[in-house]
């Protein structure tokens, strides 16, 4: 299926909707989501990945991305993050440096 | 299953993982095990287009072969890249692993996603080309 990341802004959040498969193809689309969301230097980064359907590591390569550019005071969110793609960020440590949720709280 | 060839490119990418879910279902394997294997060819084609065809300079194509071998799915990946046995590289540790994200450095982490869930792994160089094989147990 193919990839989208759809930016909102929402107050001082930036949420980035990631659907279908993200793999190295398609991580570029990912990455530019993220840098157009730093440029409005949001307070968190909040992705919901309830209809990602595969990551690969090219994701979590965006994901170091993200907290480089965006700096240590922007907490991430990974909201929805389900069965394998949940695991490949449990196995790989990902799941300490960002908040995982099942659902989102304002 | 007939062997499909496809350029070295990331547009593969998603017609190699395709390959892989029908062989996987063909030969009956689990849902789980289909996925594993899916992210496994996708990093080690994502790996070969990058490194062995891409920094080397090279074009050419990878070609995928999918069988089943008494109780395993055999996935085979031919390519003509560069020589680059996946085994011999170096991994990120459990050290590295507990970092936070700002400290990471990117490298290594697709093979290791990848490499403690495959059942059986072979590289072959034979000539020019380089053949990495995957099996997976059908339970």
């Amino acid at each position: 299926m193919a990839f989208s990341a759809t930016l909102e802004e929402t107050g001082g959040d930036a949420r980035i909707f990631l659907k279908g498969e993200l793999d190295a193809g398609s991580a570029p689309q990912f990455k530019d989501a993220i840098e157009q969301a730093a440029a409005k230097n949001p307070k968190r980064l909040v992705l919901f990945m309830n209809e990602l359907d595969f990551m690969a590591s090219a994701g979590l390569r965006i994901l170091i991305f993200a907290k480089q550019k965006m700096g240590q005071g922007v907490d991430i969110y990974v909201i929805g993050s389900k069965g394998p793609v949940l695991n490949t960020l449990e196995m790989s440590g990902f799941h300490r440096s960002v908040y995982v949720q099942d659902t989102f709280t304002e | 299953m007939e062997p499909l060839t496809l350029p070295a490119s990331f547009d593969s990418l998603s017609p190699l993982r395709q390959y892989v879910v029908d062989a996987a279902r063909d030969a009956g394997l689990s849902k789980e095990a289909t996925y594993k294997l899916k992210l496994i060819i996708d990093e080690i084609a994502t790996n070969i287009i990058s490194y062995g065809y891409g920094e080397s300079g090279l074009l050419g194509d990878i070609t995928i072969d999918g069988e089943v071998i008494d109780n395993k799915l055999r996935i085979t990946l031919q390519d003509t890249g560069a020589e680059f046995d996946l085994s011999k590289r170096e991994l990120p540790d459990e050290d590295e692993l507990s970092k936070p994200l700002e400290e990471r450095d990117v490298g290594g982490l697709g093979i290791f996603l990848t490499m403690r869930d495959v059942d059986i792994f072979e590289y072959k160089r034979i000539g020019n080309r380089n053949y990495n094989i995957f099996e997976m147990y059908i339970k």
